[in-house]
């Protein structure tokens, strides 16, 4: 998540609260909100747009640098980040799915190749 | 490892199945479960979903929990259902290898700029397949469990070296009488040297022929160059000789995408329909041998071959629209793997990768590769995917080979970053041999991969047309 304290809109066209500066977009992501596993999914699906480079979280925030390729303009990179915190929900929203039924998923291909039944009716 | 079915229980009114998902467009998501089945949902009824806030009386809640992607107190036999489901799919693994290639010969009458291996010209006999060569593979191809066997013939030209193809034939045959497994043969060929006595032994053995196509004899003949410059001719010759003698099924074509080929999709489906074929595989170029030659301009991205496949499709939908049954390929194995309970067992789209346990390649010299495309990549200098070799291997050393069992444990797409959470995850399937001759790894980072950018590109369009067009959806579930 964007800290307010830290959005400075670059110019009122395009409204957005991230600065793209000689390719590169600095913003923070509060770790309460999203969780790491999720940010780094993010990341590793977006390798194709930019390079997501971290430093260490400070008070559950993590500094994120997004690193273009040269040829990319300021408003091609805005709209990648858009797309990249609404991939951020998505991830979030998979490992809830992911906690929820690990197990279930687990016991579901065991009960499959199992001759007996693992799952004991009422 | 008993456990009560409460244990399962969510106390939030219902239980979350294992699903995947991921975007359709900008509005929805596909959602799937690890039988395959799919549901479509707006981005609000997923977040409802998944926070366990979606009312029972919601059509979308009797969709989700007739599909099992949800379970609630109601839902009696729902997860051995799910389990059972599961193991149907996986089923089908434990049949293998069903696809045996044997390259005869490399050598070939042809020169097409696309050839993906090193043909040979006519004379040069040390490029054949020795009879020694040839009772090898058949033994290997007897040990395989599978129930059908299906004997591919590839090359350089088969047919140049017809021969050892009667005596495989005639030898799988003779075999087969002790070992009762559904055999099938297939000759791969330019059919320029389909003579009498060829269709004669074809008719009696009931082999079937493929060939290529490449669409109109302009296009045709400028991608497959042949002395005398008139392949189309040719082909068409071919083909009507062979509908005669082995009936209107006996023969079937492929078509290759060039560059040239991009903006002619339309030219293309309209030969095929001018040439009586039901069927069609609109096939993108695989990155071996010609594709990495080509200048830069003549190579063409995954993204214009997406749209390339768009519009043919469009186009074979209307053809059908208009009372002409014309099938396309590569929808059809998809939808199997969507619809059908067994997914579908071609060997390019398989998890894990189809080399190895769906086919095997025995190619001229005796070496055994894990897959066609293995074979192209070692013509490029790269053995990845050879796994042995017919004379000093034997059939379980090649099988248990660490090539073999360390590519498919890589290529478990359920444990590959972005694949582990990916809803197209029951539909797609590992690609290593693409993903090596790319990448250099066998894996592949799926954000870079061209097959990964094809198969989420014709999925959501598929998927798309299933759920808006109505018309579109009845003529693609007569394909599954
Ligand atoms: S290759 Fe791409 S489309 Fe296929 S399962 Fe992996 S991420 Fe999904």
């Amino acid at each position: 998540m964007v800290r307010s304290d830290q959005v400075t809109k670059t110019d009122t066209e395009t409204q957005s609260p991230f600065i793209f500066r000689d390719g590169v977009i600095q913003t923070l992501l509060d770790l309460r909100v999203y969780r790491l596993a999720a940010i780094q999914k993010s990341a590793y699906r977006f390798a194709e747009q930019f390079t997501a480079v971290f430093d260490s979280p400070k008070e559950e925030r993590l500094p994120i640098r997004c690193i273009f390729a040269p040829t990319v303009t300021e408003q091609d990179a805005l709209e990648t980040l858009r797309l990249f915190f609404q991939e951020l929900l998505d991830q979030e929203l998979r490992e809830q799915v992911g906690d929820e039924t690990r197990a279930l998923r687990a016991l579901i291909v065991a009960q499959a190749f199992s001759r007996t039944d693992l799952i004991r009716q009422d | 490892m008993f456990h009560d079915r409460a244990r399962y229980q969510s106390t939030q009114g219902y239980q979350l199945a294992p699903v995947r998902f991921s975007r359709l467009d900008a509005a929805r998501y596909v959602v799937t479960n690890d039988a395959g089945e799919y549901v479509v949902l707006s981005r609000q009824e997923l977040v409802d979903f998944i926070g366990h806030s979606l009312p029972p009386d919601r059509p979308t809640y009797q969709a989700l929990k007739s599909r099992h992607f949800l379970f609630d107190a109601h839902s009696r036999v729902a997860l051995e259902l799910l389990a059972l489901k599961y193991r149907t799919r996986a089923e089908q693994l434990a049949n293998f290898t069903g696809l045996h290639i044997f390259v005869v010969t490399l050598r070939c009458d042809h020169s097409c700029a696309y050839c993906q291996v090193s043909r040979q010209a006519e004379g040069r006999l040390e490029f054949d397949m020795s009879q020694e060569h040839a009772d090898r593979a058949l033994d290997f191809m007897f040990r395989s469990p599978s129930p059908a066997l299906k004997i591919e013939f590839q090359g350089g030209e088969p047919l140049l070296h017809f021969e050892r193809i009667r005596y495989i034939i005639e030898r799988a045959k003779a075999m087969n009488a002790v070992h009762g497994r559904a055999l099938q043969f297939v000759i791969a060929s330019n059919l320029s040297r389909l003579t009498d006595e060829v269709l004669d032994f074809c008719r009696v053995h009931g082999v079937l022929l493929s060939t290529s196509l490449d669409g109109p004899e302009d296009l045709h003949n400028a991608q497959r160059p042949v002395r005398g410059g008139d392949s189309h001719r040719r082909t068409l010759d071919a083909i009507q000789r062979a509908r005669q003698a082995l009936g209107p099924d006996g023969v079937s074509a492929l078509m290759t995408t060039t560059h040239a080929s991009m903006e002619r999709v339309e030219d293309i489906i309209d030969e095929y329909v001018r040439q009586g074929f039901r069927s069609i595989f609109l096939r993108n170029l695989s990155p071996y041998g010609f594709a990495v030659r080509q200048r830069a301009s003549r190579q063409y991205g995954v993204e214009a071959w997406v749209e390339f496949y768009k519009r043919g499709l469009a186009h074979i939908l209307r053809i059908n629209a208009q009372g002409y049954p014309l099938q396309e390929e590569f929808a059809a194995i998809l939808l199997q793997k969507i619809f059908s309970p067994r997914g579908s067992t071609y060997v390019d789209l398989q998890s894990p990768a189809g080399i190895g346990i769906g086919a095997l390649v025995y190619n001229y010299d005796g070496a055994v590769y894990a897959s066609d495309e293995g074979r192209m990549l070692a013509e490029m200098g790269d053995f990845s995917f050879r796994l042995g070799h017919l004379s000093r291997d034997s059939y379980e050393s090649i099988m248990t080979s660490e090539t073999l069992l360390a590519h498919l444990s890589d290529t478990m797409p359920e444990g590959a970053p972005m694949c582990s959470d990916c809803a197209f995850l029951p539909y797609c399937g590992a690609d290593p041999v693409f993903h090596q001759a790319t990448k250099k790894d066998a894996v592949g980072h799926k954000a870079f991969s061209a097959f990964c950018k094809k198969q989420m590109g014709v999925l959501r369009h598929l998927i798309g047309l299933l759920e808006d067009d109505a018309q579109a959806r009845d003529i693609l579930m007569g394909w599954r």
